[in-house]
């Protein structure tokens, strides 16, 4: 009788293998006419995710900051995220188009779907967000195989990074995600888990919305112990740290403890967000990393 | 030639202008199809689901229809407002009733309008009023009466301060993530539009550019004064108003759908006026067409230059049209100032 079961699921799952319909990380149906073989990537994170999964082969179009891994590069490009080419998609014939609602427009996705191409979203404001987006993004290209190793491992070296930082007191963190004006992660954010994951309390934890703009005053009077200046690619130019030096106030700067830590690691949510975390954790405890 | 032929034959040659430039703009594009294909799509004889179908029929020919529906709008809407002012450097953006409407949408942004045919009309209703504020304003800054012309440009420009300003409030309050499309939105860009909203577009757009027409011919009485208008039988402030609403309505449809897009109304009307003359029968259809031509030159420009990504339309209507403006003052409308 299990065995009837089994047999019953598994023609269940065959039989509308011509239109299998999913829900996408915003709760929004999308119906595909067979498993993407296709893919528009709209998202650099998504487009690490594809890579890391070895799923690349189904990746046929990317977005201009998508520069992770380099072999992304060499994808032919459609735009900006803002700004992707309509005409240059379709011309790729996509089955998938893989978009965010944090970076891309939503007139892009109602006129992607008024030629018939499915837009699937993803966005990630918790780590638990990240490892929902890699098995998604697994089970889609057929890749769960890679994904079960692939989240083991990332899962593995974040409880690694949890037990170095476990025994440590919690120093207060600014994380600073652009400078002027001042732009800090909040309630909602990703980057606001991985403080805390990383053995720091963020200052701006509390603070509404994702990425709040925040008052310099009200930075300098919560006196954070260490700052963190994220910088974004090489083409934003070098960080300005001379700002803050002034601020002799904060015990951070009295401490030397102005660091700068990698945007591309902490603000995307492809695997190395791991990376970014063991960073993150050496830069706010350097002492348990010894 | 009588005045039905000059109009007959000006149409006539815009026309095919218009049609070059849309023959242009149909065989452009970041995807790299050959003409030979493009004309396959349009004739019907590629499949409905080949690249070339779709690129053609279903993303160049519809923006196609909006950018020439934006220009017209705008050009129409810069005469309009060139003889309700009697003002030739008067345009909607010059005059901050563009940065009114912007401000308009923004609200209706931020209160979750803009999905759907109801959200499109939603956002076209808050354009129109934000127009007719910021136009209401300028007229009662200027003084109501006669308005000279450097207090009229003056007015125009601290209203469209004040909105711009207005527009930075909401933008500061919103989150990161959505700051990008709204600025986006703020430069003025084309693109597809579902059938609904396309249809709404084209319909207040012709209710705009009718209600200019059918008062093209007091217009140009409207042009020797209010007075002499008066005498020769115009109603002079039932006129202002029916013109002021066609031409808010103009400046605030394309700003629903295409965002601020400047300067429009001031190259067409003004080099179709040296090439036509100053009668207003002949010049709003003309600029209607011609309008429509420039934008869609602009936009297949905009779409072009750094394909696959996109320029703003908006960016290069200004590239164009700030150097006309200065061009004008400096020459023509030397002695108004």
């Amino acid at each position: 009788m299990p065995k009837l079961l089994v047999l019953a699921a598994l023609l269940g799952l065959a039989a509308p293998a011509h239109a299998l319909s999913v829900r996408d990380m915003l709760g929004r149906e999308v119906t595909l006419a067979a498993p993407p073989a296709r893919i528009v990537s709209l998202v650099p994170s998504v487009t690490e995710i594809l890579f890391a999964l070895g799923a690349e082969d189904r990746l046929v179009g990317v977005t201009d900051f998508c520069d992770y891994p380099p072999a992304a590069r060499r994808k032919p490009r459609v735009g900006g995220m803002l700004t992707p080419s309509l005409e240059v998609i379709a011309a790729l014939r996509p089955d998938l188009v893989v978009a965010t609602t944090e970076g891309n427009r939503e007139e892009t996705f109602a006129q992607l779907r008024r030629l018939g191409v499915p837009v699937y979203l993803v966005a990630a404001h918790h780590l638990a967000d990240v490892w929902d987006a890699i098995a998604r993004l697994g089970a889609l290209t057929g890749r769960e195989a890679a994904a079960g190793p692939l989240l083991a491992g990332l899962r593995a070296r974040v409880r690694a990074v949890e037990q170095a930082v476990a025994p440590r007191p919690r120093p207060r963190v600014l994380y600073v995600l652009w400078p002027e004006p001042l732009i800090v992660p909040g309630r909602e954010s990703l980057v606001t888990e991985l403080i805390a994951r990383a053995g720091g309390r963020s200052i701006t934890a509390a603070e509404g919305s994702d990425y709040p703009r925040f008052g310099l005053e009200a930075a300098v009077a919560r006196a954070p112990e260490v700052i963190l200046l994220a910088n974004h690619s090489a083409s934003a130019g070098p960080i300005d740290r001379e700002r803050w030096r002034g601020l002799t106030s904060v015990p951070a700067i009295r401490a030397g403890r102005l660091h700068a830590v990698d945007g591309d690691l902490l603000h995307r949510y492809g695997p190395r967000v791991v990376d970014g975390l063991e960073r993150l954790a050496r830069a706010i405890h350097p002492e348990a990393f010894r | 030639m009588s005045p039905r032929a000059r109009l007959a034959a000006a149409l006539g040659v815009l026309t095919l202008v218009l049609l070059a430039v849309a023959a242009l703009a149909l065989f452009l594009g970041g995807a790299a199809i050959s003409p030979r294909a493009v004309l396959a799509a349009l004739a019907g004889r590629a499949g409905a689901q080949s690249v070339e179908s779709v690129v053609t029929l279903s993303i160049r020919l519809p923006r196609i229809a909006v950018a020439a529906l934006a220009g017209g709008a705008l050009a129409v809407a810069g005469v309009a407002f060139q003889a309700l002012t009697r003002n030739p450097l008067a345009e909607p953006s010059v005059l901050g009733v563009s940065g009114g409407a912007a401000f308009g949408v923004v609200i209706a942004q931020s209160l979750g309008l803009g999905f759907g045919v109801l959200g499109a009309a939603g956002l076209t209703a808050f354009a129109f009023a934000g127009a007719v504020v910021a136009a209401g304003a300028v007229y009662l800054i200027a003084g109501a009466g006669r308005l000279s012309v450097q207090t009229l440009l003056l007015a125009g420009v601290i209203v469209g301060l004040f909105f711009a300003s207005a527009i930075t409030v909401v933008i500061s309050l919103l989150d990161v993530n959505r700051l990008g499309g709204v600025i986006y939105w703020l430069l003025g860009n084309l693109g597809t539009l579902p059938p609904a909203s396309l249809g709404l577009f084209a319909l207040s757009a012709a209710a705009g550019l009718g209600l200019v027409l059918v008062h093209a011919r007091e217009l140009n009485l409207l042009a020797l004064g209010e007075e002499a208008a008066q005498q020769l039988g115009v109603d002079a402030d039932r006129l202002k108003i029916r013109i002021f609403a066609g031409a808010a309505l103009l400046t605030a449809s394309v700003v629903a759908f295409a965002g601020p897009i400047g300067f429009v109304g001031l190259i067409v009307p003004h080099a179709l006026r040296m090439l036509l003359g100053a009668d207003n029968r002949l010049l709003v259809p003309a600029a209607f067409v011609g309008g429509a031509s420039f934008l869609l030159a602009a936009d297949t420009l905009a779409r072009s230059i750094v394909a696959p990504g996109e320029l703003s339309v908006g960016v290069i209507t200004s590239f164009c049209g700030a150097p006309v403006f200065v061009w004008l003052l400096r020459t023509r409308y030397r002695a108004l100032l």
